[in-house]
């Protein structure tokens, strides 16, 4: 009998649907506003403190008289003019909050719409078929679904195969098989049956779902801080308490030292400049973001932290099949034995195979199909599958008559009992060599030759292990093969370390074995055997396709069964973090700047000329005090909306050395926070100057005129 | 004077010495707190065991941050106690030839907690004030106590990094084994070397002169070596003599000046690589000494640049004529600027405080570049602590830097999270609020008044308060006293000891609760993926990360009080 799948694929039939989020300009705005309430700004307790001063010199501005002691120094336009820029300070950074969220927003919309409406043919545990609306299915119903159905919710395939379209879900064009028994059960809600009808028990009830989980994450319900943000949380709030100790006992000992009388908004405009408001109030945005970015990879991270936790991966355990290698190893040649028939060979191979659902199993029918092999028919309950099991790894067929057919590994065929004739041995040596796998098969104990399955290194996958070695981490190769075939594939897939002839609890030795070193490991994995293993790692991606096990085990769900994309992953970990180092370092090093402009603004009100040593720090030799002050607070407003984009995309990350990245991210942020502050405070300086009707020229002139002895001084 | 540029070939050559010395000193330094066998174990192994013994506790008793805390805390306030009572009474005391009486409580107190916290701020004046018992017994008790503290503190610090049981070690044990194999040893023989370089050491508390002028002149005497050995060693900087390494009797030659600078770089420039030895890493020293001799050598320079040009306030006037030296107002003139310069700057840099110069009649910048050392007080700030309060840096440094290569910071395997942030940030910052503070409230509660005095005056009088209390912050000890300022009032005397208790103990409470959050953590072995600290890019970050947070903290005072002062020119 020639092995058929039970539906054949069309090219037609596949289907694409590119979600594509969108945001509401409206919507964002609204929220924008929205966020000045007090249970948003309460858990940002920077921007808090911005919007206590706004409303403090809001108050002053409209009351002057209340606070006589400020009446020296009071300047209407100035203050309300203070108090416009801390208001846009503030409005910055929920903007900030307001985009994020809203990027998350359009993702899980476009997630929802797919299933709106879907009803379901619901088989009563009597057999009967009624129609029902998905949402009154509960966990372990049971459902069918035809050709051109959508499947309701979550489930596995307890019985048939079908082919099934996830672009929505997944975006990936290719349509995936379905079936029931093995690895490949599992099917989601949302998706559409193509071909085949398959029977499916619910798995999840509706908001329960991993599609509902993705749309509450990205929607950034649930979401907490991670650790790191925590702790620069913290960092920044003891460098603004410092600040504000700073600028407070700044006033009163300036003031009763006798040197300088400081104005009130002029102090409140230093303390909000030299606040980290810049990081402050772009961090929920960066966290957001940065999840956002792991559910556009088309992965739910089932929390912020495991995405956090990628960044740090130092070792990566990778399964050789489906990550390395292509996939599913092929059936390529047949090997007879001397004195053997090949049609014997050919025969025992199908029969062998026929019930094997797995595709190597599957692509040895084929081959034999293709070489005109034919079996005999197989009477129901006239055999006994022998299916692979871990001890016995061979897999086969019993008859009634007595016959035993397996195909096996060569060292489980011996263990079996089966002499190996030395051609077959030296032809499995030479495919082994070759990074093939030699299978024997036997009849009643008797080698009849050898089937050698392939395996092809997937393209590009060298590239991104040494990616991955250059960013300091390491891989191991796991694989059930033996020595020779891993050590084939590892070498020309370039990875560290390789384990062969692995068990399915050699996984979770191996990130013991990690873990007790202090390595955060993360792996990949689909099938119930690896469960403990991914509940187990730092990091564990299980794959859509995998069982319902695997996936509540992993901390992260690939939809498009990409294993490769764990270093994708890892690249987002790291750009999360180095995007809140690099802006930290940015504001810390545009406070160096900004103290240039305001100590020697401060001084000016009260006669610079008086104090050359603090007219010295004018590096800027701007000639209007206030101006400068106000300049100052205007760059340190707009440099958010400016940075929004970088926030939201994460600053660019290639894969480099630590100590690269350092130097690399200092020039960049630290250098450049620096200059961009100097360049962006006077473009301020010299608008503000436009705007207040003085000429252009004499700004720039008394720039000039501080640089060059042009007698201007 | 004039300037020699010459000279500075004394600096180079002693910075030399002392950074050669380094890696060898420092590895003695940091066995004796391994617990492995050194040189002089067969003599003083038995007599600690005694002393264990006696004080009831056993080197394999280790402790945690509170339970070492508690004992840091206890023998510290003991000391406090025995100095306060002993200088309140020392007019009691029998056998005293000065007939010095008793101090006012507030300065006993002040002084207790001064001797006590290793900053040697005094608000008396030593020959007229103190007794010869005061003098030679009670401070000289504190000059061993407080820098074997800070040595323990920094051990038990450094451990947190290679321990996983959570434990520091025993402070006893820590405090025992300073005493024995670093303080007492190194004391006695820099004292011999003192004596020979010509520095008093008798019992006899004065001999009365008979000068050709006419007249009578006491001339106070006793156990000078040993109480300078002692001082500069330990970071103390007390002088026995009010004008400290000002005096020819303490500081009799230029040998004794470049002399006295090497004891107090010694331990402080040497703490990196005991450090490096205990975490048993040898390149790890490198960053942090490379960290203070940047900074260290700036300083210097600055200082000598500064001393160096003509004062324009006096330039200008063409009665003085031509100037070598625009301040050699209350210098010591007789080494040389530089000599005198780089034993300044290392006295303050090293947390010691000691003088050879008047620090109030320095060019503001001069003063700047000291206050900046004390703002630090990590470059290399004084025994143990100031590498403590370094190593805070490094752990903050690090994990901004953590966060810029994309990675979870991590320092010597040990991962730095909240808690680690929240302790090194209370230690560097609570420097500033104890500094400001009562600067503010000195100013604001009327006990300076600058009623009258021009704006450049006025400055001098903030830098004056601003500078006593940094110092006093810093545990430092050094003093600018401008005189428009009177500091013996109970104000300062209380509020400056409040402010060097804090300034001791609020650090070192930060540092021992780091220490056991490092070691209740496994260690992780380092990958290619760790940020490397033992690189260039890794030190001049260190290094720009100290400088810009210090600077951004502390330049409002600075310009209201060095800045301000600035009147022509620089």
């Amino acid at each position: 009998m020639a092995a058929e799948l039970p539906f054949t694929v069309e090219p037609g039939a596949q289907v694409s649907v590119r979600r594509r989020p969108h945001t509401s300009a409206r919507r964002v705005l609204a929220d924008s506003f929205r966020y000045f309430g007090l249970r948003h700004q309460l858990r940002r307790p920077l921007m808090f403190t911005v919007l206590v001063l706004l409303l403090f010199v809001c108050v002053v501005t409209v009351y002057p008289r209340a606070f006589p002691d400020i009446a020296a120094t009071y300047h209407s336009g100035y203050y309300v003019a203070i108090a416009i820029i801390l208001f846009l300070t503030v409005w910055f950074a929920n903007l900030s909050d307001a985009i994020a969220e809203a990027q998350g927003r359009a993702q899980a919309e476009s997630l929802r719409s797919i299933r709106s409406g879907i009803r379901a043919r619901r088989i009563l545990p009597d057999g009967q078929v009624r129609w029902v609306p998905s949402d009154v299915l509960h966990v372990g119903d049971t459902v069918e679904v035809r050709p051109g159905e959508p499947v309701p919710l979550d489930g596995d395939v307890i019985h048939g195969a079908a082919l099934i379209d996830e672009s929505m879900m997944t975006g990936e064009s290719e349509a995936v098989t379905r079936e029931s028994g093995g690895d490949k059960t599992s099917v989601l809600g949302g998706t559409r049956v193509l071909q085949g009808t398959v029977q499916v028990r619910v798995s999840a009830a509706r908001g329960e779902s991993f599609l509902d989980r993705l749309i509450r994450l990205v929607e950034g319900l649930g979401r907490e801080p991670t650790p790191s943000e925590i702790a620069l949380s913290v960092l920044l709030a003891a460098f603004t308490i410092t600040l504000f100790i700073v600028c407070l006992s700044f006033v009163y000992l300036a003031d009763f030292s006798g040197i300088v009388t400081i104005d009130l908004a002029t102090l409140i405009a230093l303390f909000v400049c030299l606040m980290p408001t810049t990081i402050g109030a772009l961090l929920p945005a960066i966290g957001i973001s940065g999840v956002n970015r792991v559910a556009r990879a088309n992965i739910i991270a089932k929390s912020g932290k495991a995405v956090e936790a990628s960044g740090d991966l130092d070792v990566l355990i990778l399964d050789k099949t489906g990550t390395i290698t292509v996939g599913s190893r092929l059936a390529v040649q047949f090997v007879t034995a001397p004195g053997v028939d090949a049609g014997a060979l050919l025969e025992a191979a199908l029969l062998s195979s026929t019930l094997d659902e797995t595709p190597e199993g599957r692509s040895i029918v084929r081959l034999a199909a293709r070489r005109n092999a034919t079996a005999r028919r197989l009477e129901p309950g006239s055999y006994k599958v022998m299916p692979f099991t871990p001890e016995r790894r061979m897999s086969g067929l019993q008859l009634q008559d007595g016959t035993e057919v397996y195909k096996g590994a060569l060292r489980a065929m011996e263990a079996y009992g089966a002499t190996m004739p030395e051609p077959i041995r030296r032809s499995a040596a030479d495919a082994a060599r070759q990074g093939m796998t030699p299978l024997a098969i036997s009849r009643n104990r008797q080698v009849l030759g050898l089937v050698v399955l392939k395996d092809v290194v997937k393209p590009g996958i060298r590239d991104r292990i040494r990616e991955l070695r250059t960013m300091g981490i390491r891989t191991i190769m796991c694989t059930g093969d033996n020595r020779l075939t891993a050590a084939a594939i590892a070498q020309e897939s370039g990875v560290d370390e390789f384990v062969a002839e692995a068990k399915p609890e050699t996984k979770l030795e191996l990130i013991q074995r990690e873990k007790t070193s202090g390595r955060l490991v993360a792996m990949t994995g689909d099938g119930t055997n690896d469960a403990p293993a991914l509940a187990r790692a730092d990091v564990g991606l299980a794959m859509n396709s995998g069982t319902s096990a695997a996936k509540e085990a992993g901390n992260m769900v690939d939809l498009d069964n990409d294993p490769t994309k764990l270093i994708e992953v890892v690249s987002i970990g790291k750009q999360l973090l180095i995007t809140r180092g690099a802006l930290t370092t940015f504001s810390i090093t545009n406070d160096v700047a900004k103290y240039f402009v305001i100590i020697p603004a401060i001084f000016a009100t009260a006669g610079a000329s008086r104090l050359p040593g603090v007219a010295a720090l004018n590096l800027l030799g701007f000639g209007n005090p206030l101006l400068a002050v106000l300049a100052a607070l205007v760059f340190n407003a707009l440099i958010i909306p400016i940075l929004i984009p970088l926030a939201l995309a994460g600053v660019p990350f290639r894969p480099r050395s630590a100590i690269d990245l350092l130097r690399r991210n200092i020039l960049t942020y630290g250098l450049g926070g620096l200059v961009s502050a100097f360049a962006g405070i006077w473009l301020c300086y010299v608008f503000l100057g436009f705007l207040l009707g003085v000429p252009f020229f004499h700004v720039a002139g008394v720039f000039v005129a501080h640089w060059l002895p042009l007698g201007g001084r | 004077m004039g300037f020699d540029i010459r000279s500075l070939w004394d600096i180079f050559a002693l910075v030399g010495i002392v950074v050669a010395l380094a890696p060898w000193f420092g590895r003695y330094l940091g066995r004796v707190y391994m617990d492995r066998p050194l040189a002089g174990d067969s003599l003083l192994l038995p007599l600690e065991s005694a002393i264990y013994r006696l004080l009831g506790t056993s080197p394999r008793q280790s402790m945690r941050a509170r339970e070492y805390m508690l004992a840091l805390l206890g023998v510290n306030l003991g000391l406090i106690a025995f100095l306060f009572l002993f200088l309140l009474w020392q007019a009691a005391l029998p056998g005293d030839p000065t007939g010095a009486p008793g101090l006012r409580w507030d300065l006993a107190l002040h002084s207790a907690v001064s001797f006590t916290t290793n900053t040697n701020f005094t608000h008396f004046t030593n020959e007229s004030q103190l007794s010869f018992a005061s003098l030679t017994t009670a401070w000289p008790v504190a000059f061993f106590v407080s820098p074997a503290t800070g040595l323990a503190v920094a051990a038990a610090m450094v451990r947190g990094f290679v321990r996983r049981d959570g434990t520091l070690g025993n402070f006893y044990v820590d405090m025992v084994r300073s005493l024995t194999r670093v303080l007492l040893p190194l004391a006695v023989l820099f004292a011999l070397i003192l004596v020979l370089l010509g520095v008093p050491q008798t019992f006899t508390a004065f001999v009365t002169a008979h000068p050709i002028t006419g007249g009578t002149q006491t001339i106070y005497l006793g156990t000078v070596a040993s109480f300078q050995s002692a001082s500069l060693l330990g970071s103390n900087g007390g002088g026995y003599y009010a004008a400290n390494m000002a005096s020819p009797f303490a500081n009799p030659s230029a040998v004794s000046d470049l002399f006295g600078t090497f004891v107090m770089m010694l331990i402080p420039f040497s703490t990196p690589f005991a450090f490096s030895t205990i975490v048993r890493r040898k390149g790890e020293a490198w960053p942090y000494l490379a960290t203070v001799l940047i900074v260290f050598a700036v300083a210097v320079g600055v200082f000598i640049a500064y001393q160096a040009a003509a004062n324009p306030l006096v330039s200008g006037i063409a009665a003085i004529g031509s100037q070598s030296n625009g301040y050699p107002v209350g210098q010591e003139v007789r080494f040389g600027l530089s000599d005198a310069s780089l034993f300044q700057v290392a006295s303050v840099y090293c947390n010691v405080g000691a003088n050879n110069m008047q620090i109030g009649a320095l060019s503001p910048i001069g003063q700047l570049d000291l206050l900046f050392g004390m703002f630090t007080q990590a470059t290399p700030g004084g025994v143990g602590t100031g590498f403590g309060m370094l190593l805070l840096f490094g752990v903050l440094a690090i994990f901004v830097g953590g966060l810029m290569v994309g990675r979870t910071p991590e320092y010597l395997g040990k991962k730095i999270g909240t808690s680690h942030v929240r302790w090194a940030a209370l230690a560097i910052l609570v420097h500033p609020a104890i500094i400001l503070v009562p600067t503010a409230v000195a100013f604001l509660g009327g006990f300076v008044s600058l009623a009258g005095l021009s704006p450049g005056a006025s400055a001098h009088a903030f830098t004056s308060v601003l500078y006593e209390f940094t110092s006093e912050a810093a545990n430092n000890g050094s003093a600018l006293s401008a005189g428009q300022v009177n500091d013996t009032t109970p104000f300062f005397n209380l509020a400056g000891a409040a402010v060097m208790f804090l300034g001791r103990y609020v650090p070192i409470w930060a540092m021992l609760m780091i220490a056991e959050l490092f070691a209740k953590e496994e260690a992780l072995p380092p990958g290619p993926g760790t940020l490397k600290t033992t690189t260039v890019t890794y030190t001049l970050y260190l290094t720009l990360f100290l400088v810009i947070i210090t600077a951004l903290i502390f330049l409002p005072v600075m310009a209201l009080g060095p800045l301000a002062q600035i009147v022509g020119g620089h």
